[in-house]
């Protein structure tokens, strides 16, 4: 029976291949996309339509520059390629020389300079080839639509539309959509729904207004951070740490983020805005120019991607990166100091905005010219206030938009604080009065409408959060680190919610919680599922690092015991559990994941047995997962030895799987396992997995592994000595990999004998707890958890 | 009048048999050292404090310290016996030989130290804050500062000061007022008033070294903004003399409970003129190096005076007679027994004696790390050493003070009446006593330190520089059984840490309130459990010598270790419950008035 699948697994695949497996909605009216012009955001756009599976034409206005550009993204970190064979379904065109291959395109997309005339002049030759009823659409993030489709015949401006990507295109999440007047509405529909879909987008309908939302009013935003930093005299760092954590932005704040996207691009942004917008809007009453950026520009001083921007790294006396910040007022670099200012140390955003420091002043200015402009915005760009948030949240990364701001604030006391302010209330905030933008109404999450009534957030059919769940009611269990939901349909949907989800002894209980909770029949599936970013970043090794330093190794070899036993029940559980994973899935996480009956990852899903990078091997039934996988793989070469080595190569360099589609190639995903391109829909379709996954359902054998003992361990040592002489092992590197060898070997047997899967368990335990004894474990899991990084010692 | 004789054969026994001079005579610049060398030092420093410094004690507390116009004057016969200290040497044995110092390691220095704080610890104040000051400005100082101060600070013609506490901060330094202005010659102008400041004025040296903290004008709040400045009583000259007498004046002196020799001033810096010492804003850190140091200092204080109390009680026990042994007279020739023979008395000698020697064994052990975390030639073992300094420092602080000061109550207790009687000495060491549990950062404090600064930090990686040497003892004795009767109740009391240490951090980790209601309990729980560790190491090395014994010292040994392993480990078991019960009780405490 050895290499072959058990009956029981062919008919759970077979039940597989029906449910949701691909990004092409069957039926979708999108079989091929063109995509001219192979700048950073048309080639991004190319790659993550092939991501999806669709071929796509990508052609560039400078001969050799589409196939260049594809070239360089096989290069590129991060990846826009979930994958090398994705790169393939790219074909490379000249515009002068293959405008013709657009003709079989049922989506075009513009994506060349922004100039109207160019513009004009392209859609005149896309319109003399491309077929009937394909759709056009340009990614302008400026140009209104009606001076798009100027000098067009009615048939163009039916099937143009605007859709305004955001860079990274295959990572940002935010689609904004602008349908003129005459665009068809079977175009804004099929649109909509491949961008949703296929590409993963969250498709945001705004109005033709310049910079439609995003932009608006995050340019409003850093206008007016940078502004009132200069004018109130915050140094660069203590006005990105008012910029960031304590109004939900990313770390870089407001000056970071400028490094990263380029200073240069601002001078840009704001050209272009004083063009399109009235003078009495409030974006162009602020613009300024600053002499210390304008110096900034003119030396090339324009962020990362030059010599250093408001932050700069020098090599220290002892060659050590040194940050330096720039000082606004004289224009050089000093030290980067960290702020010390006791309004950033309160907890509460009120709290701080009315703190008297100079923290306190500039962050409630800045939130005034923010949270006042953005309430002046509805409906003037968006009709709805959940959608402007929406936009922010996905196309800014922001933790919440402008009007969950407001909330967190007050808008009463956002309102008053205006018009202490002499500044002018917005009609909508005054209609608010005492309210809030949100609420929930009998489990239903609503927002506050322009006419003044509450009105249901909307949710598309297939979309299923775990937020809108936890509103509904209460968990059927719950403890400090995970929670099991009903989700209906009689599947739940087991949580983690520790910090980064890493998987603690309250994780592993609740595991074997709703195994047995689901064995006594509370629910008929199970989905495993969490609502952040991250799936799980692993054993909570934190914990672990204690335990080990206070030689409490019964408490840890129990919990290695215990986390098996679980990862075992889960496997062995009678009914289907389905894995729902997305972003990090590494260590403990991809264990979980390992053991469950299917997988509906996430397509930007990051797997990974990560454990050697902090001088440990997968102890909770890792390895042996792997090596049964790789011997079962029908692809792999035949023998002991080959699954081992697979097994030994991924596991002893920490390889981490950049997408779902990776993961497949290396076996942490099988091939019958679903991917799901939009992060709001991954949990319905996993639970349509796990519902199609019920009938006849059989838990997998408990098979013995044939391993190539001692011969195969001293293979795997020449191996390790061979990347030694290259200088490529570090001398812990060759402890953990001689453990991980004797685990994967099978440790006394051979490959005359068979292995039962509990000694290859039990060889698990014994090298993770031999390798956690040793000091150079402790230091390395003690570096990743101080600084985030490996240590090569 | 109390006797001291410095307990040579057991520090002698700690040294060559339980650390191992080896260990010692590994790390550059020990390799000499051997018994032929620090034998004539430890007989030496015991005769000086036996015959020079103990009479000087009890006269000292009834003369106390006077100030008169601004100068301060030391009890009679304390000058004269500071410069026979000095003259002896005794100021320069730790300090590095670049300054004049002898380089003895801190293994032998801790001993003299205790030493000294046996026979006179009003006395020790004062080169204990010279040596302080000279950490600071030898690890922080230019050159140029180095070279100006340290050699008059290490041959004694100099002595130092802390200067950190004013009236509206003592533990939190974030509220120093104190200003430092700095002046176009790189000097700075201090102005502000210091109180509580040990030896801040006296007649016993020519010259004293304020080592003080201020505010610069740019320095941020709180004590991340706070600046270290060396500021002389009389500005050096370059030929070495003493120049213009500095804007620094003694304001007025405390009345204590204790150590009434030494002087504690209230000081005013006027316009002084100081010179920063480390980076600007980087006092506190330059300050802590200090005040570790000077931690350990203290808990050996507590030390020092359980052992003179120790002695004692002892010799009273076996003079005084009063009534009948329990069992039958014991010496029937005599009119009664002497106490000694009644079991409770007993209990009081060995638990006074089972502090001392276990506490003096610990720090033996803890001076070895100290001597390697500062002279091993490999980082790593030079960082590995310091962080059990650093995780023990607290609790050497606070477990040795609070013994310190049991013990002396506990020595009075043994005189009965007679204790409370001022002229026979033993109340004093009592009152002497008191001021270690709060100085130097109260014992409280220091609990703080421990569950706060110190259990959590890195992972845990301070705990497992204790953990993993413990349970490894254990693990190698515990198949003999001889040492079963000293394994099995430290492997307990080491369940129980273990136990407790993973409460508090996890309970800890998620509301401080919890750690700090724990602290004080579980610092007690773990110094008793380093103890036990303390007083197994010494029976296994006693266990194979008693049966050669001729003096008894091994027998007494291990009459003590079982002692403290039935009689006082015990309590580990209590103050795990009282750790495991959480805050809860604390935080319901309401404020209502009586």
């Amino acid at each position: 029976m050895s290499g072959t699948t058990g009956a029981p697994m062919v008919a759970t695949e077979a039940q597989a291949m029906t449910a949701p497996t691909g990004a092409v909605p069957p039926g979708s009216p999108i079989r091929r996309v063109g995509v001219v012009g192979a700048g950073v955001m048309g080639a991004g756009i190319a790659a993550q339509v092939a991501n999806a599976g669709i071929p796509v034409v990508l052609l560039d206005i400078v001969a050799g520059g589409a196939a260049r550009a594809v070239q360089a993204m096989l290069r590129a970190e991060p990846a826009p390629f979930m994958h090398r064979g994705a790169a393939r379904l790219v074909t490379a065109g000249d515009l002068g020389g293959d405008l013709a291959l657009l003709a079989g395109c049922d989506w075009i997309i513009e994506a060349i300079i922004e100039q109207p005339e160019a513009k004009r002049a392209l859609y005149a030759q896309l319109d003399a080839v491309r077929k009937p009823g394909s759709i056009l659409s340009s990614n302008t993030s400026t140009i209104p639509l009606a001076a798009l489709v100027e000098g067009r015949g009615d048939s163009f401006a039916m099937d143009f539309l605007i859709t305004h990507f955001f860079n990274p295109p295959r990572y940002m999440r935010l689609l904004e959509m602008v349908r003129g007047p005459a665009t068809r509405a079977e175009a804004v529909a099929a649109i909509s729904e491949f961008a949703d879909r296929s590409l993963g987008k969250t498709v945001i309908p705004c109005k033709d207004r310049p910079g439609f939302i995003a932009n608006r009013i995050g340019g409003l935003w850093m206008q007016s951070a940078i502004n009132r930093a200069i004018d109130l005299g915050l140094t660069v760092e203590e006005a990105d740490a008012l910029m960031s954590r304590p109004i939900g932005v990313p770390k870089t704040g407001v000056f970071g983020l400028l490094d990263l996207v380029g200073i240069d691009l601002m001078p840009h942004v704001a050209a272009s805005m004083k063009a399109t917008l009235p003078g009495t809007d409030p974006y162009v009453q602020g613009l300024r120019e600053h002499a210390v950026i304008l110096k900034m520009i003119a030396e090339g001083r324009t962020g990362r991607k030059a010599k250093g921007g408001f932050y700069t790294r020098v090599k220290g006396a002892d060659g050590e990166s040194l940050k330096r910040a720039l000082d606004l007022t004289t224009g050089e670099y000093r030290e980067s100091e960290t702020p010390r200012l006791e309004s950033l140390s309160l907890r509460d955003l009120r709290a701080q905005a009315t703190h008297p420091d100079r923290g306190g002043r500039y962050l409630r200015a800045v939130l005034l010219d923010l949270l006042g402009y953005a309430a002046s915005l509805v409906p003037e760009i968006a009709d709805s206030v959940a959608d402007v948030d929406a936009a922010m949240r996905l196309g800014y990364n922001w933790k919440y938009g402008p009007f969950e701001l407001i909330d967190r604030l007050g808008a009463a006391w956002l309102a008053r604080a205006l018009a202490e302010d002499g500044r002018p209330v917005p009609p909508l905030l005054a209609r608010l009065g005492e309210g809030s933008f949100y609420r929930v109404e009998a489990g239903v999450l609503e927002y506050f409408g322009t006419d003044g009534d509450y009105h249901p957030v909307p949710r598309p059919a297939g979309v299923l959060l775990l937020a809108d769940v936890k509103r509904r009611g209460q968990p059927l269990a719950r403890n400090g680190s995970a929670s099991l939901w009903d989700i209906g349909d009689g599947v739940a949907c087991l949580e983690f919610h520790s910090k980064m989800n890493a998987i603690d002894p309250d994780t592993l209980a609740m595991l074997g919680k709703s195994v047995a909770m689901g064995k006594q029949g509370a629910f008929k599936a199970l989905v495993i599922h969490t609502e952040g970013e991250q799936f799980s970043v692993g054993a909570n090794i934190g914990l672990a690092l204690f335990a080990a330093n206070i030689a409490a190794w019964g408490e840890i070899e129990s919990m290695v015991e215990g986390g098996q036993k679980a990862m075992r029940a889960l496997r062995a559980a009678p009914f289907p559990v389905v894995g729902a994973p997305s972003g990090m899935a590494l260590g403990g996480g991809c264990e979980v994941l390992l053991h469950c009956a299917a997988v509906q990852a996430h397509a930007e899903t990051y797997i990974g047995l990560v454990e050697a990078g902090v001088g440990l091997i997968p102890g909770w039934g890792g390895c042996t997962t792997m090596l049964r996988r790789w011997a079962e793989n029908p692809r792999a070469p035949k023998g002991p030895m080959p699954p081992v080595a697979k097994a030994f190569e991924m596991i002893s360099t920490a390889q981490v799987a950049k997408s779902a589609f990776e993961a497949k190639e290396m076996l942490l995903l099988r091939q019958t396992d679903g991917i799901t391109f939009n992060h709001d829909r991954l949990l319905a379709d996993a639970k349509a997995r796990a519902l199609a996954m019920i009938e006849g359902h059989v838990p997998p054998e408990t098979r013995p592994l044939r391993l190539p003992g001692a011969s195969g361990r001293a293979a795997l040592r020449l191996a390790v000595e061979q990347q030694a002489a290259l200088g490529r092992v570090t001398p812990h590197d060759r402890v953990v990999c001689d453990t991980l060898a004797e685990t994967l070997t099978g440790g006394r047997r051979d490959h005359t004998e068979e292995t039962p899967e509990a000694e290859v368990l039990a060889l698990e335990r014994k090298g993770f707890m031999a390798l956690l004894r040793t000091p150079a474990t402790l230091a390395r899991v003690e570096h990743m958890l101080e600084t985030g990084r490996p240590l090569r010692n | 009048m109390p006797s001291y004789q410095a307990p040579l054969r057991d520090m002698r026994f700690l040294l060559n048999e339980v650390v191992g001079l080896d260990r010692l005579r590994a790390l550059p610049g020990c390799e000499e050292l051997g018994p032929d060398l620090i034998d004539p030092v430890l007989e030496e420093a015991a005769r000086f404090c036996a015959e020079v410094l103990l009479p000087l004690n009890r006269s000292g507390d009834e003369a106390g310290c006077v100030l008169e116009n601004g100068v301060v004057r030391t009890p009679r016969g304390f000058p004269e016996a500071y410069r026979a200290f000095r003259e002896g040497g005794w100021t320069a044995l730790g300090a590095d030989s670049a300054y004049g110092g002898q380089g003895l390691p801190k293994s032998v220095g801790m001993l003299v130290e205790e030493m000294i704080c046996s026979a006179n610890l009003s006395f020790g104040m004062y080169p204990g804050l010279s040596h302080g000051a000279y950490m600071a400005l030898d690890r922080h100082g230019t050159a140029e500062q180095k070279s100006t101060y340290l050699p008059k600070l290490v041959s004694g013609e100099w002595s130092g000061t802390m200067c950190l506490t004013e009236p509206q901060c003592g533990t939190d330094l974030g509220l120093i007022r104190t200003r430092a202005v700095p002046r176009p010659d790189g000097s700075h102008r201090i102005t502000g008033s210091k109180i509580f400041i040990s030896a801040g004025e006296h007649d016993l040296t020519e010259n004293i070294i304020h080592l003080v903290l201020a505010k610069l004008p740019d320095a941020p709040p709180g004590t991340r903004g706070i600046s270290l400045f060396v500021v002389p009583k009389y500005l050096p000259m370059a030929d070495g003399g003493l120049g213009a007498r500095n804007g620094v004046t003694c304001t007025g002196l405390e009345h204590k409970m204790g150590i009434k020799a030494s002087a504690t001033c209230a000081l005013a810096f006027e316009e002084a003129v100081g010179w920063l010492v480390g980076r600007p804003h980087k006092g506190l850190s330059a300050m802590f190096t200090m005040m570790n140091e000077a931690r350990l200092g203290v808990g050996v204080q507590g030390l020092g005076i359980a052992e003179v109390s120790t002695q004692n009680a002892l010799s009273y026990a076996k003079d005084r007679r009063q009534g009948r042994a329990l069992g039958g007279a014991a010496e029937p020739g005599q009119p009664a027994d002497a106490i000694i023979h009644h079991p409770d008395v007993r209990r009081m000698l060995l638990t006074m004696r089972a502090w001392t020697e276990g506490c003096r064994a610990l720090s033996a052990l803890t001076a070895l790390e100290h001597d390697v975390s500062l002279r091993h030639p490999d980082a790593e073992t030079r960082a590995e050493a310091d962080d059990f300094v650093q995780l023990m420092t607290p609790i050497i602080k606070a477990l040795f003070t609070d013994a310190g000061f049991e013990v002396a109550s506990l020595g009075m207790q043994v005189w009965g009446g007679h204790g409370y009687i001022r002229d026979n000495g033993m109340e004093q060491f009592v009152r002497d006593a008191r001021i270690a549990q709060v100085y130097e950062g109260t014992n409280g404090i220091q609990a703080l330190d421990l569950v706060g600064r110190k259990l959590g930090a890195h992972g845990g990686r301070y705990l497992r520089r204790f953990f993993h040497p413990v349970l490894a003892f254990i693990e190698a004795q515990q198949d003999d059984p001889a040492m079963e009767a000293f394994i099995l109740p430290l492997s307990k009391a080491f369940g129980r840490l273990q136990q407790a240490t993973a409460e508090v951090a996890r309970r800890g980790l998620g509301d401080p309130f919890e750690a700090g209601a724990a602290a004080t309990d579980y610092l007690r729980l773990f110094g008793l459990t380093a103890l036990a560790y303390a007083w197994a190491r010494m029976a296994a090395v006693a266990l194979p010598r008693q049966a050669d014994d001729q003096t008894g010292f091994y027998r007494a040994k291990l009459a003590t270790a079982r002692f403290f392993m039935q009689r006082m480990l015990p309590q580990t078991s209590a103050l795990t419950a009282m750790v495991m019960a959480g805050g809860e009780a604390l935080r319901d405490f309401a404020m209502v008035e009586p």
